[in-house]
């Protein structure tokens, strides 16, 4: 069976003025459905632009990237979009919900630009919401949540399509260490109901949840290793 | 190719759009405020125009779109002099007989003669107008009676002192002025043999021509002025002026322009080129007064332009704050999955909320408006579809051309960049 994720020979280049900065170098990644990978890397490695290129936030300057058997480094604007809608969940470190709508809606959002209609959708966003546990802060905004119950709507956000990938840029980085473990145990049973996930992270132990890790440094993977249940 | 998911979840992107103004009410309010006053004017603008235009019809309407007077008109001593030496004779019953011979278009020609004659017991807060005129004369004016008959060929060939009463000179009159009872016109009696309904009259503004005020008329058979002395004729410039007025019909409206052509001709052949009468044809009446409207439609129109274009651009630059604002939320909902076009598409639809909200409010205040205007400046208004569909139609594309831009500007933006923006 192919990977979920095929990403060779990727190279990511910024123009800044007249430099030009390789953000990325030769990049080679891939992985299958259910993994959980994360990539670690200090501040400027490049981890994220990695990370916006496999989410599709982004197309690499050169290579190839494969997600679900699909060319997407050549595709059009629009395209992505739908893949983005359809088959990326995205969790930030700053949560990014919209603060004029409450929970609900707020994880109602990727349906207006996603494939499901009608009933399917409640359905699927009280799922979701049931699964973070937070049914009964349906109708609260954003502002009257704690950082851990505005990262598990942003989770219920980035579940409720049933995506293929799961991305997390940093997701534990705005969260105390005992919130930041709850989300990292979510993560884990997401993963362990079959859930892809691919986790951006700077601190070794929120990489220890991962099967495996990746360390990224100046655009390159320094070194790639699964990590044991023991070593977790 | 995928169609953009939020057009088929309107309900849920006005919702959305209409929460995110909702979340600045006063920066709202403010910004709509030239929307306000631009659909403002342009409702109030159309109601006075559809009011005065309306006005202008029913008095054409009264005079006859089918219609071409012929008045006998005051002369100035030079005028008069030349009169005489054209030998003109005035306005009478020749001219009367010669455009019925002449023109191939008229179907009926009525004539009359306004009389400086008193009606004795009517009140003194009422001038009956004693006019003398043909038989036909009711009927071309589509006049009726209420109570009896109106005058007759027989009257006229009979030469009987008889008169048909306006509804008020015969109300003013009371029971002297049934049908069948006799009224002093200075020193004669005339038995009433009819009174005319009630007349809805509207003043006409021109000068050239006024609907006649039936109702406080005294009509009389044409033959019967005979017995009043010359002097009782108020055309007193033009005493051997035989009638005030003749009344031309054609078959169809759109024959009054050639056979007023063909009056003009005949007249100005038969008077000897002196100009002591008016050919008046209420369509051009009509003309004139459209061609007021209009005029004064693209002075107003002016305003109400202005008004929303800075209206516009109050929306424009509120809206390119708000992307400005949100470039967060772009980021946002570009990473899940919203297109280009769908976010064009959310902030145009804030727009158009906004300034469509503004021009609810505008018409509602327009017809405040409106009800003022007519209230306080007794001018003729009139509040149809038209004015409240354009100028919510007006704001809606104000919204869509002012909201393109910042909308434009919202999508083009760089996802990432829209994302790490602090």
């Amino acid at each position: 069976m192919a990977n979920l994720i095929e990403a060779n020979k990727i190279c990511k280049d910024f123009q800044i003025g007249v430099s030009k900065i390789q953000a990325l170098r030769d990049i080679d990644f891939h992985a299958n459905r259910g993994d959980f990978v994360a990539i670690m890397g200090a501040s400027g490695s490049g981890k994220s632009t990695l990370l916006y290129i496999l989410g599709c936030l982004d197309r690499p300057t050169t290579g190839t990237y494969f997600l679900d058997g699909q060319d997407v480094s050549h595709t059009t604007d629009r395209e992505l979009s739908h893949i983005r809608a359809n088959l990326i969940g995205f969790i930030f470190q700053t949560f990014n919900l919209l603060p004029q709508l409450n929970i609900y809606e707020n994880v109602e959002v990727p349906f207006l630009y996603g494939s499901i209609d009608g009933e399917e959708i409640e359905e699927r966003v009280t799922r979701a919401i049931r699964q973070v546990g937070l049914l009964h802060r349906l109708k609260h905004r954003p502002s009257e949540l704690s950082g851990g119950e505005m990262q598990r709507v942003a989770i219920a956000r980035a579940i409720c399509m049933d995506p293929v990938l799961i991305l997390a840029d940093e997701p534990t980085g705005n969260l105390d260490s005992q919130t930041g473990l709850d989300i990292l145990k979510t993560f884990e049973e997401l993963h362990d109901h079959g859930a892809t996930i691919l986790l951006v992270t700077h601190a070794r132990e929120v990489a220890a949840f991962a099967r495996r890790k990746l360390t990224l440094r100046d655009g390159k993977f320094i070194e790639t290793y699964p990590i044991t249940e023991e070593a977790r | 190719m995928r169609h953009t998911r939020l057009l088929k979840k309107p309900v849920k992107v006005i919702n959305i759009a209409l929460r995110s103004l909702l979340q600045h009410k006063l920066r709202t309010a403010l910004s709509i405020l030239g929307v306000i006053c631009g659909v403002m004017a342009v409702m109030t603008m159309i109601s006075i125009g559809e009011g005065a235009k309306r006005e202008s019809l029913v008095q054409i309407e009264q005079l006859g779109t089918k219609n071409i007077y012929i008045k006998a008109i005051s002369l100035t001593d030079v005028q008069k002099k030349k009169a005489m030496d054209g030998r003109s004779p005035g306005l009478g019953a020749g001219d009367a007989a010669r455009i019925r011979r002449e023109c191939p278009g008229v179907t009926d020609v009525a004539y009359l003669k306004e009389l400086r004659a008193s009606v004795m017991a009517a009140a003194k807060d009422i001038s009956p107008q004693v006019v003398a005129c043909s038989a036909n004369y009711s009927g071309l004016q589509s006049i009726h009676v209420s109570h009896g008959r109106s005058l007759t060929e027989q009257d006229m060939v009979q030469n009987n002192q008889v008169c048909v009463l306006g509804d008020r000179v015969a109300k003013n009159l009371g029971l002297q002025g049934h049908v069948g009872n006799f009224v002093r016109i200075e020193d004669s009696l005339f038995k009433i043999i009819g009174q005319l309904q009630p007349f809805d009259r509207k003043a006409v503004k021109s000068g050239a021509i006024t609907a006649r005020n039936y109702n406080e008329m005294v009509i009389i058979p044409l033959a019967a002025a005979a017995m009043f002395d010359e002097k009782q004729s108020i055309n007193s410039v033009s005493k051997s002026s035989e009638l005030t007025e003749i009344i031309v019909q054609v078959r169809s409206a759109d024959q009054v322009d050639s056979t007023a052509k063909i009056i003009r001709r005949i007249m100005e052949h038969a008077h000897g080129g002196v100009e002591d009468y008016q050919v008046v044809v209420p369509q051009e009446l009509l003309r004139q007064s459209q061609k007021i409207q209009r005029t004064f439609n693209v002075v107003l129109g002016s305003i109400a332009f202005i008004s929303l274009l800075v209206g516009g651009i109050g929306i424009m630059n509120i809206m390119l704050a708000t992307v400005s604002e949100r470039t967060r939320e772009i980021g946002i909902r570009r990473s899940l999955g919203a297109t280009q076009e769908d976010i064009i598409i959310q902030f145009l639809t804030e727009a158009v909320s906004l300034t469509f909200s503004g021009g609810l409010i505008g018409v509602l205040t327009g017809t405040v408006c409106v009800w003022l205007v007519s209230t306080i400046a007794k001018w003729t208004t009139a509040i149809t579809m038209l004015s409240f569909i354009l100028p919510l139609l007006t704001s809606v594309l104000i919204g869509i051309f002012f909201g393109l831009y910042p909308a434009y500007l919202a999508a083009k933006m760089d996802p990432i960049a829209a994302l790490r923006y602090e």
